[in-house]
């Protein structure tokens, strides 16, 4: 599995190798997919992974509109998701988030228009002990706190 | 009672991620233990600690393991799935435990299935939890490396494959059988049951599906023994637990617990009490899903038959602490939300009913509910409660229920006062739930009119 | 299998003595009490329990319990709606859920009138609804093919139809998307469910959610009339309802038949109805004439002109059968041959060895093999659809589905399924190491299906030796399908063969006094074209022009399955009850054979007396009999340049198929099946539009690569493959 082989078609038959029924594959297959299509799933997407686990696009496409990771429609290039689940709730997390709406100039299920930053509630991340929590790009930052909220995006805007 | 490091013994001190580190301080001795043992002698330890599920059921460890055939009753694989989807709100103990103490967890894997004869693992991880999964995976690399894990475990002959997988964003693939449903690589919608588990799981063949944090003890209970271990703790519910402290509590953090410390304890001598000398409201004490304490309650035990009587359930061992400036309606419309929000539509009375308790919460929050409709979603609640095909159902119902029987005057108050008597101030004013955001949009459909 | 055990359940206080582990919704319903159900479909595999509309109380149990997931265990006491508070509430409650965001639009729903919903709600729902809420609504309908309108916000999602497809026909394209409140059924990217078994999920839809756009607003159930009847289209013979309204066919309906076909219908048989009613129709007896073709003449002028042409044939006659007319009228038109023209020289599309009743046995019975052998490169769903569906079945039900032709598990070459009958028979080490593992698998198993899926000469003798073989060899009990190519194969066969002595094949050259061409297949076959040229008189019966009917002196209206009476035997060879649903639009072929007769001084009576059953049984297994000859085995074909070609017969073919436009979208796209490696090699890739060629002919098709097919081989439907030799040259179309 290390080093990685060249295709998506091969990659998938990688990781379906570790399981003992193929079909078992198609969250890390449509893992894989969603990283090689920009972050989210286009029709092409679902007919690769089905053609490499010999299943339907549609049988793809019901798997992955289950999921909330994986993304039917474009987003941005970096992905800003907050918890607004109660615990993050309590301590205030509807303040981060329009922080970051104003910020961005986005809502919540939305991307900027230059197509850089996404920007998601979502429901409890498991972090509530250090709320409010928000994943950047994946990656969780716990506490967030209003004050950071510039830094953050300054940060997906610069790199800096 | 109180502070009590089993699970996390050691932790603050080394860097157990470290198998040396591990190994320093005695980790794979209780496999090494096992191992010399019968199958049967390791099930019966697990028995003698009366170990209850640290998922959420609270079911006994030792008797669920016991359910399955032995191998050779069995013409097919057993396989041992490892619950680490932790999705309940409030919980984030098993994070603690995979980021801290990965060892252990992946010694207690090996140990359980050598016990129940499984010839493979998986462990389904919650698909947020990247670090954590990147944690474990290079603890198993070591494991394996050092024979603890792999076709021939430390020489005894016996195998393990563990596979690590990622789930995908669903609260509903931690029902044990919706997660062995998206294990199989279908949409993770709950199973009926019979057959259980034990009897047909995964690929319909025996599986025993266990949460981290039970895994996780074995280690400790081979090591000490059943019989001692079970005396830690109260009577119905041996050992600690690490429960996840969260909400308007000064210090919010994991705690690993004697079973049947006080909420007070925790909360306070702890957690550090209520920051901003706000007053304590309320109390959710085991996750999203179960019913609410009031501040009056707050001597309640942390153990599951204490939790019983009081009429509600140390489910995921989450305690939510919340103060006076949290509206209940506002409460109540949020945890719906998020039902409503991770109901897998299987099944028409949690699909139907979620949503439309949100519409009718909503609808009291905004001041425009009559009487009646506070009564119809009362029951609501009745009729979605035990007509399920799984409990998330139940898990949906009974909080809101008990909100509006603990905090019913406040829920009046909406009605004669024709809105929020918080007036804007409430901790939760304008929470912004999850709007369908991922979801596929279909040629024609008009969104569900669920929040205004 | 041995007798189940009996157990006795309580159902609201009725004791029960059933058989353990019988459903308890079947289990009530033989004490007469009725648990509503909406997602429990036994077909469609295990219980789901999903709508919930079945709670019941079970006595020790804290919970309602959803019955349809229950099965009788000794001393189970079950209490429903009728006895039961605490049921009733909890079926009062679903409805309600169910209701929520139902239009309850029933007046202008097609459904209306035999719909579940309707009834319950008519017999338990509340009055009025406490939802004040906006319903869910969507565009409606939404069309999921040219055959089916889905109507979302009538969906009760029970996922009766997408566990069809996904469970039964295994197609996967009709599914759940989204989750919770927003979960819908569709197809993918709103593209059309293609597949043979689609209209089944009409059926299966218990509200009006699904619905036929060719039936939608046609009628309304009390209205109509159904006639029990077997559809006419391929050998299978599904029993069926024609549904018929003022004297037309408005809808086809299975009719269950559990070891036939288990109620599911091709859409081909629920669809190509419609061709009865096509404009191009021949409804008149026409008469060539000199320079001016055709005249459209009296039913008497015709009759003459026919007696005269065939009695001028003095005796140099060949019958050209089309294998779909009943058994009645074969055996008439087979006298007429023998005894009044002394002509003995027909044209069968399908012959039968007698030998395989032996291995008789229902298509149910491929369900409880072991093993599944199925050999010959025409794929089993465009020759007899419902077959498919029973392997699909067994190979669930754990039996090892072996599938031998140039796509199949085991790639065989094409055209050699005769030798691989042969030395699967021989076993042992001649057995080619392709074949190894099957021979082996085949000798262990105790209960065994052979299917044959393709033309064969020698009426299936290939595989009657294999499993005489099996059987006397390995002691195994052997289930034998051929599958014949015309719906009534073997039964025109039989009456043919039953009519008279011997059997005279047509001269291969020269001049033949009169030809009879019996009906559309026949006249489409291009073997009866060439006999037609060389025929100085012929006379043809169809229901449409072709260039058969062109060739013609004399042709005679044909009519439809559905306005025939008589006997079709199925593959099983299962005489099975034909019914005239509608009246044809003048005699039918009895009748015409019948006037006929008496100008040639025959006696026939111009209808059938058929003695079958609404759901005929099939004859039991002979006596075991198997004493023929091994057949001769030919050799594969020739190698040579370029790739070699497969054609197959698809399914969506055919005079009626092409009069339905509604069906248009399911016949075979123009493609072409590469291997994977040819492609590779070419540098093709999926989709791309390919140059396919072969002495002179060239034809642009597209590529689908499949990665099973054998290298070296490409597959072409018929109708995409005319003029193409055994060998084809394919490139990208550019180059
Ligand atoms: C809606 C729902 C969500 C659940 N989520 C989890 C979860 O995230 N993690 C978990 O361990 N158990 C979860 N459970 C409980 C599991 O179904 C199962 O009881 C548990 O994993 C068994 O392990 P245990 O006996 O060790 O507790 C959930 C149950 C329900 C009904
Ligand atoms: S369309 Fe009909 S069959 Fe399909 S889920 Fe909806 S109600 Fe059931
Ligand atoms: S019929 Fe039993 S749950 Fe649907």
């Amino acid at each position: 599995m290390s080093a990685a082989p060249a295709t998506l078609y091969d990659r998938i038959q990688a990781v379906a190798a570790e399981y003992p029924e193929r079909r078992s594959a198609i969250l890390p297959a449509l893992r894989l997919a969603q990283a090689e299509h920009g972050g989210w799933l286009p029709p092409e997407a679902f007919r690769e992974v089905a053609e490499a686990l010999e299943v339907t696009p549609a049988y793809c496409h019901a798997v992955a509109s289950f999921y909330d990771m994986f993304h039917l429609e474009p987003v941005g290039r970096h992905m800003v998701e907050v918890c607004t689940n109660v615990s993050c709730a309590l301590v205030g997390a509807q303040q981060i988030l329009e922080t970051f709406e104003r910020e961005l100039g986005v809502h919540a299920g939305e991307t900027t228009p230059d197509g850089e930053v996404t920007l998601r509630t979502v429901e409890c991340y498991g972090g509530c002990g250090w709320g409010t929590v928000v994943a950047v790009d994946h990656r969780y930052r716990e506490p967030v706190r209003p004050e950071d909220v510039p830094g953050i995006v300054r940060e997906l805007r610069h790199g800096a | 009672m109180g502070l009590r490091a089993l699970l996390l013994e050691h932790a603050d001190a080394r860097d157990l991620t470290q198998l040396a580190e591990y190994e320093a301080v005695g980790g794979y001795a209780s496999l090494r233990k096992a191992l010399g043992m019968e199958r049967q002698a390791v099930l019966d330890e697990l028995l003698a600690a009366n170990v209850r599920g640290r998922g959420g059921a609270g079911f006994p460890m030792g008797r669920k393991a016991s359910f399955l055939p032995k191998p050779d009753e069995t013409t097919k694989p057993i396989y041992l799935v490892v619950n680490a989807d932790e999705s309940e709100p409030g919980t984030f103990k098993d994070r603690e435990l995979m980021l801290r103490v990965p060892h252990t967890f992946v010694e207690g894997i090996v140990i359980a299935g050598y016990t129940i004869g499984a010839s493979q693992a998986f462990v389904y991880v919650r698909g947020e939890y990247l670090t954590e999964y990147e944690v474990l995976v290079a603890a198993l690399e070591e494991a394996r490396e050092a024979g603890y894990v792999g076709p021939d475990v430390l020489g005894s002959g016996w195998g393990l494959t563990i596979v690590v997988h990622r789930g995908a964003g669903a609260y509903i693939c931690g029902e044990e059988t919706g997660l062995l449903e998206s294990l199989e690589g279908s949409r993770g919608q709950p199973r009926t049951k019979p057959p259980f588990p034990a009897v047909s799981g995964l690929y319909a063949s025996p599986t025993l599906i266990n949460n981290v944090e039970t895994l996780a003890t074995v280690p400790k209970i081979v090591e000490m023994g059943g019989e001692a271990y079970a005396r830690i703790g109260v009577e119905n519910s041996a050992g600690t637990r690490v429960f996840s402290l969260s909400g308007n509590v000064v210090r919010g953090g994991n705690y690993e617990l004697e079973l049947g410390t006080t909420l007070r304890e925790l909360i306070y001598d702890i957690g550090g009490g209520i920051p901003d000398g706000r007053e304590l409201k309320a109390i959710i004490p085991g996750g999203s899903s179960v019913p609410i304490l009031t501040a009056a309650e707050v001597d309640t035990p942390l153990d599951f038959d204490a939790m019983a009587e009081a009429g509600t359930m140390l489910g995921s061992g989450a305690v939510i602490v919340i103060d006076d400036r949290c509206c209940t309606v506002q409460l109540g419309l949020r945890v719906a939300q998020f039902y409503m929000h991770e109901s897998c539509g299987k099944c028409t009375p949690c699909r139907e009913g979620t949503r439309w308790m949100v519409q009718l919460l909503r609808k009291i929050e905004d001041g425009e509910a009559t009487q009646g409709e506070l009564d119809v979603l009362l029951d609501v609640c009745d009729r979605i409660l035990g007509n399920c095909l799984c409990p998330l159902g139940d898990a949906a119902a009974m909080p809101i229920a008990s909100y509006v029987a603990k905090f019913r005057d406040e829920h009046q108050r909406h009605i004669d006062e024709g809105g929020c008597p918080f007036g804007g101030e409430s901790s939760l004013d304008g929470v912004v739930a999850p709007v369908d955001q991922h979801h596929a949009h279909m040629r024609g459909q008009i969104e569900v009119p669920t929040h205004a | 299998m041995s007798a189940p055990e009996l157990v006795t359940v309580t159902v609201d206080d009725q004791e029960l003595q059933v058989p353990k582990g019988q459903g308890m919704v079947e289990t009530a319903l033989a004490a007469g009490i009725e648990i509503p159900v909406f997602c429990y479909e036994p077909r469609l595999g295990p219980p789901v329990g999903a709508c919930r509309m079945c709670l019941c109380e079970v006595e020790g149990l804290p919970k309602l319990q959803a019955a349809c997931t229950l099965t009788a265990q000794d001393g189970l006491v079950l209490r429903t709606a009728r006895t039961s508070e605490k049921a009733a509430e909890g079926q009062d409650a679903i409805l309600e859920f169910i209701l929520l965001n139902h239009p309850l639009d029933c007046p202008d729903c097609d459904k209306g009138g035999e719909c579940p919903l309707q009834d319950l709600t008519f017999r338990f729902g509340p009055g009025s609804t406490r939802m004040q809420f906006p319903k869910r609504t969507f565009d409606k309908p939404i069309p999921i093919s040219p055959l089916i309108a889905l109507d979302r916000e009538r969906c009760i999602l029970c996922y009766r139809c997408t566990r069809f497809s996904e469970t039964v026909a295994e197609d996967g394209q009709l599914v759940a998307v989204n989750r919770g409140a927003q979960s819908v059924i569709a197809t993918f990217q709103d593209e059309p469910y293609r597949a043979h078994f689609s209209g089944n999920v009409l059926e299966l839809c218990p509200v009006g959610a699904l619905t036929s756009t060719t039936y939608r607003f046609r009628a309304r159930p009390w209205e109509i009339q159904n006639v029990p009847t077997v559809c006419g289209l391929c050998p299978v013979g599904c029993n069926v309802w024609a549904t018929t309204r003022e004297g037309k066919v408005a809808r086809i309906l299975s009719r269950n038949h559990p070891d036939v076909h288990e109620g599911w219908l091709c859409d081909k048989g629920r669809f190509a109805h419609e061709h009865v009613r096509a404009p191009d129709r021949i409804r008149t007896p026409l008469l060539r004439v000199r320079r001016r073709g055709f005249e459209e003449v009296s039913e008497d002028d015709a009759l003459d002109a026919a007696a005269e042409g065939l009695r001028a044939a003095e005796g140099s006659v060949v019958v050209a059968f089309s294998g779909a007319e009943t058994v009645e009228q074969a055996a008439a038109l087979a006298r007429v041959a023998r005894k009044a023209l002394g002509s003995h020289s027909a044209l069968l599309p399908d012959d039968w060895d007698p030998g395989l009743d032996a291995f008789r046995a229902p298509l149910s019975a491929i369900r409880d093999a072991e093993v599944c052998l199925v050999v010959g490169d025409d794929p089993v769903v465009e020759r007899a659809p419902i077959v498919d569906l029973w392997l699909r079945s067994a190979r669930r039900a754990g039996s090892e589905v072996v599938t031998l032709n140039p796509g199949g598990s085991v790639p065989v070459a094409p055209g050699t399924a005769a030798q691989v009958c042969a030395s699967l028979r021989e076993g042992g080490k001649r057995v080619p190491k392709e074949l190894r593992a099957t021979s082996e698998r085949l000798r262990e198993a105790k209960r065994v299906a052979l299917v044959w899926s393709q033309d064969d000469e020698t009426g299936g003798r290939h595989v009657g030796a294999l499993a005489n073989e099996l059987h006397e060899g390995g002691g195994a009990d052997v289930a034998v399908y051929v599958l014949p190519r015309a719906p009534n194969g073997r039964g025109v066969a039989a009456a043919w063969h039953a009519a008279g002595e011997g059997d005279a094949k047509p001269a291969e050259e020269g001049e033949i006094g009169a030809l009879v061409v019996s009906g559309d297949e026949a006249a489409s076959d291009p073997r009866v074209r060439e006999l037609a040229g060389r025929a100085r008189f012929v006379l043809t019966t169809a229901m449409f022009q072709s260039e058969v009917t062109a060739w013609s002196h004399v042709v005679l209206p044909g009519t439809s399955y559905l306005e025939r009476d008589g006997t079709f035997v199925n593959l099983e060879g299962r005489p099975q009850r034909v019914r005239r649903a509608v009246a044809p639009p003048g005699p039918d072929e009895l009748e015409w054979l019948s006037r006929l007769g008496e100008r040639l001084g025959l006696d026939i009576a111009p209808w059938a007396a058929p003695g079958t059953a609404e759901q005929a049984e099939l004859p039991p297994a002979d006596e075991f009999a198997w004493s023929q000859p091994d057949p001769q085995v030919s050799a594969g074909k020739s190698a040579g340049p370029g790739l070699e070609l497969v054609r197959f017969r698809p399914l969506f073919s055919g005079a009626a198929v092409e009069r339905v436009p509604q069906l248009a979208f399911q016949r075979p796209a123009p493609e072409v099946e590469l291997a994977w490696d040819d492609a590779q090699t070419r540098g093709i890739a999926a989709g791309e539009t390919v140059a396919v060629s072969s002495n002179g002919t060239s034809r642009e098709l597209r590529a689908r690569l499949n990665r099973r097919l054998r290298t070296g081989v490409v597959r072409i439907a018929d109708e995409h493959a005319e003029g193409f030799e055994d060998r084809v040259q394919v490139a990208k179309a550019d180059a």
